[in-house]
């Protein structure tokens, strides 16, 4: 066997599982034997506790738009559209350097970077949809 | 291409058999393979002597699960011991957080349990079952031991060493509180400015 690219792209969660499901993969793991593996549910139902779950296409691309003002690192993006940081801790464990990468705006001059920051969750939480109720206790006091 | 799967349709017997061969298998240095994503070309169908299979050249993309360093991800704690923790993303549980890579000031218990003492005194547990959110520090694939000797854990061909070292990072349980009183605190401050 020979590996012509190591790397043929990164996908985020969402394209997993939508692939996924196209695929025919449901929460139900005697109902989806024939169409795919066991380990293949497995994953499936892992990413359905994700915020991925109830992500769309449109919402990503809207959000890769959107975040081009605040010049983040393709990995920093990944993380953000993976897990959907709703606060400010969520976010510099998300993004590597946030402080010192918030501490300029799109003009690239010096601001604020706790209001930079809040900006980019304000952001995030209009574009992405939140994850489902039972996930996280705090979406039901939105 | 054994001759017991001739009679289906090439593409679907080729993908059986690809996934035969990699699903849910390690693949040095490419991570685990999730799924066959998808068939580029399939060229051939000659039969080598001596044998009752025919050969194809297929041309075929995996799904892979390999994080990047710095990549964030959330799984459940299902062990720990003196090094540190065992963390399990249900479809892939060889994950450990050395003790070195845990936020400062956290220990091991007097019941083996880790415990990070806060500075307002309180003691966090890190328990089984807890969902914890970490940072991808490094990949390993160690390679595949000749000898093992019998009370050997099982070999783990693909190992991730996470890092819960950083704002954000730990139980969710810890910074989901802390959202709480960070929005209270912030919906004062709004009211003031509304005033």
């Amino acid at each position: 066997m020979k590996i012509q690219k190591a790397n043929a792209g990164i996908l985020t969660n969402f394209e997993v599982l939508d692939f996924l499901r196209t695929r025919g993969a449901k929460v139900d793991p005697m109902g989806c034997l024939g169409a795919v593996a066991a380990s293949e549910c497995k994953v499936y139902e892992y990413l359905l506790k994700t915020p991925a779950c109830n992500q769309t296409r449109e919402s990503i691309y809207e959000f890769v738009k959107r975040s081009a003002g605040f010049m983040l690192a393709e990995a920093d993006k990944l993380n953000v559209i993976n897990w959907r940081p709703s606060s400010a801790a969520d976010a510099y464990a998300m993004i590597e350097e946030c402080g010192k990468r918030f501490s300029r705006d799109y003009r690239g001059e010096a601001c604020d970077e706790d209001k930079r920051v809040q900006e980019f969750l304000d952001m995030v939480k209009e574009v992405l949809p939140p994850p489902p109720p039972k996930a996280e206790a705090e979406a039901m006091q939105e | 291409m054994p001759p017991h799967l001739l009679s289906r349709p090439l593409p679907d017997a080729i993908k059986t058999e690809l996934e035969r061969l990699f699903l849910d298998k390690v693949i040095a240095n490419l991570g685990l393979c999730v799924s066959v994503y998808d068939i580029r070309s399939i060229e051939g169908g000659s039969i080598h002597p001596g044998e009752g299979c025919s050969t194809y050249k297929v041309s075929f993309r995996l799904l892979m699960f390999k994080p990047f360093n710095g990549e964030v991800l959330v799984g459940r704690i299902i062990g720990y011991d003196d090094k540190g923790l065992q963390v399990s993303l249900d479809f892939f549980s060889d994950i450990s957080i050395p003790g070195h890579l845990m936020q400062f000031g956290t220990v091991r218990g007097p019941d083996g349990r880790w415990m990070l003492k806060t500075e307002d005194g309180d003691e966090l547990y890190l328990d089984l079952d807890d969902e914890i959110r970490f940072l991808v520090s490094s990949t390993k694939y160690p390679p595949i031991p000749i000898d093992q000797k019998e009370d050997d854990p099982p070999f783990a061909p693909m190992q991730i060493v996470g890092s819960i070292k950083g704002d954000g990072l730990g139980l969710l349980a810890w910074w989901a509180a802390d959202e709480e009183e960070g929005r209270r605190r912030q919906s004062k401050s709004n009211s003031i400015v509304l005033l």
